[in-house]
């Protein structure tokens, strides 16, 4: 396989670097695929590098002619998303990424041009200043996990910069299980586009569908959440998992606990095991690759690589300083000491409370997870009128059912190991059984209450 | 189609008990809630949310101030009754 000249991909200005390394590949390589969509499904689609380079010459050519003053990017094909951000990027137009649930805030952008699916560029609407000298930069919207989702600009060297272009990165197939607008997302497809990939995009989240997935496109990079990673590993037919060889296996977006790391070794002995720890705010802080959940005591007070320092509050909120000259920033996540680790407790915005009494749901979730039979758990915080909040939770079962037990004589094993490890407040009080616990679109799971039909 | 209003409460009690590990108890309109049967806030709190998925209304929501006294199963009868009527 030819590689491609990174050192020219790294010469380039961040907002134009997408659009060159796909130039790139397309003329060292120009079959070569760069996005299987509907990956693991009926209707796979596979777009090569140099018709990927195709679109964006053409949506750079409608875009010099129109001079719009950004674009909102409304696609459903992540081939059709990419060819636009980086024709938007080239041509230095400032460029929105808008997943579903943000879309009523795209009104502050009105004056922007939309572009869909066709990729056509319409003459119309406000045309760009010519004083305006700004850098390009990448409109997102932020999670939402914690508060309302609103627009954040971020520039295009910050979304590009955690995208490692060495050698040994090249032409590998990448699993985007996240929204491609999400931030998550965003890091996915860069980075195998910058550096010759190929990008295989589900066809659902279906556990089935991305075992095949993987199988089928000779996945080596697998990027989820621990929540997506739990459900494939408890729900995808083990025969395929069998046949899945990824070769790197990156958590992030939320807290990846033993269980589910010992899992996960077992199922890929061969596959090294990353856990990321990031922020909208501060981006990658630090990786921990030991294969144990939380990261070592002794990181604490210490300078870690890139020049991050960690510390605690006395409440066990996690505080980052990114460098010697930036401020500390408290991180929303709670961590305590378990021997000579730190694990996450969770997000301090998660906490449910009960009569004026604590909870973090992490920790009720890994309890119910340890009950044998029990598969997937997700507690959130019901209202209550009496006591401001309860415990609530929703299990999964295993299928089959480990032998000789019932749902109804799991669901009260789930509610007895509660009792026994966690304070009166923190048991469940609604404890439903569901076929499929409900996550966020960016694949973590859900606070929100039930909804109950 | 929904239970009666006494049905539905003897049946909410009757699961905060199994649910809790306690032993269920027939459940009888002049039963004290606390002395008789047992139940906490907690325990109340989980009736409440459970009669609000079998009978759709939750009498205590809208009741910020004012909340009548809710001592017996009689007590808490009437006051779905009264709700459920309304709904």
């Amino acid at each position: 396989m030819t590689s491609l000249d990174l050192s020219r991909v790294h010469a380039e200005p961040a907002a134009e670097r997408l659009a060159v390394a796909i130039d790139e590949t397309a003329r060292q390589d120009a079959s070569r695929l760069a996005v299987v969509a509907d990956a693991g499904g009926p209707s796979r689609r596979a777009v090569a590098y140099a018709d990927l380079a195709k679109s964006i010459s053409a949506v750079e050519a409608a875009l010099a002619a129109a001079r719009p003053a950004g674009v909102v990017v409304r696609a459903r094909r992540v081939e059709s998303l990419v060819a636009v951000a980086a024709a938007c990027g080239r041509q230095g137009v400032p460029v929105a990424l808008v997943p579903d649930d943000a879309r009523d805030l795209v009104g502050e952008l009105r004056d922007w041009l939309v572009v869909d699916d066709s990729l056509a560029v319409s003459a119309g609407g406000r045309q760009r200043d010519a004083l305006y000298s700004g850098p390009p930069h990448v409109v997102v919207a932020t999670s939402g996990t914690s508060g309302p989702p609103k627009l954040v600009q971020r520039t295009w060297d910050a979304v590009l910069s955690a995208a490692r272009l060495a050698e040994q990165w090249q032409g590998l197939g990448w699993l985007l299980a996240y929204d491609a607008t999400r931030w998550a997302g965003i890091q996915v497809w860069g980075q195998s586009l910058l550096t010759g990939g190929r990008l295989v995009v589900p066809a659902s989240r279906d556990p089935d569908v991305v075992a095949r997935a993987l199988v089928e496109e000779r996945v080596a990079i697998l990027p989820a959440t621990p929540t997506l990673l739990r459900r494939l590993l408890a729900s995808a037919d083990p025969g395929l998992l069998a046949a899945a060889k990824p070769e790197r296996i990156t958590l992030g977006g939320e807290a990846a606990d033993g269980p589910l790391l010992a899992k996960a070794r077992d199922m890929f002995p061969a596959a090294r095991i990353t856990h990321v720890y990031a922020t909208t705010e501060l981006g990658e802080v630090f990786r921990v690759a030991d294969g144990q959940p939380g990261f070592p005591a002794a990181w604490l007070g210490r300078e870690l690589p890139g020049g991050v320092r960690i510390s605690t509050r006395r409440d066990g909120e996690l505080l980052v300083q990114l460098s010697r000259d930036s401020a500390e920033v408290a991180t929303g996540d709670v961590v305590e000491r378990r021997g000579d680790r730190f694990e996450f407790t969770g997000r301090r915005s998660d906490v449910i409370v009960v009569g004026g009494a604590k909870v973090f749901p992490k920790r009720v979730e890994e309890v119910l997870r340890g009950v044998s039979g029990v598969v997937e758990a997700r507690v959130y915080g019901q209202p209550s009128a009496i006591t401001g909040e309860l415990v609530a939770a929703e299990i999964v079962l295993a299928d089959p059912l480990p032998a000789g037990s019932t749902p109804e004589g799991i669901r009260a094993a789930a509610l007895a190991a509660c009792r026994d490890s966690l304070e009166p407040h923190g048991v469940p009080r609604i404890l439903d059984l569901v076929k499929r616990i409900t996550t966020t679109s960016a694949g973590k799971t859900s606070r929100r209450p039930a909804v109950v039909r | 189609m929904k239970p009666t209003v006494p049905d539905a409460i003897a049946t909410a009690i009757r699961t905060v008990l199994h649910d809790t590990g306690r032993d269920a108890k027939d459940v009888a309109p002049a039963m004290l809630l606390s002395t008789d049967l047992g139940l906490d806030s907690l325990d109340l709190a989980q009736t409440i949310v459970l009669l609000e998925r079998s009978l759709g209304v939750d009498p205590f929501r809208a009741e910020a101030a004012g909340r009548p006294s809710i001592r017996t199963v009689g007590d808490l009868i009437a006051i779905y009754t009264e709700a459920v009527s309304r709904s």
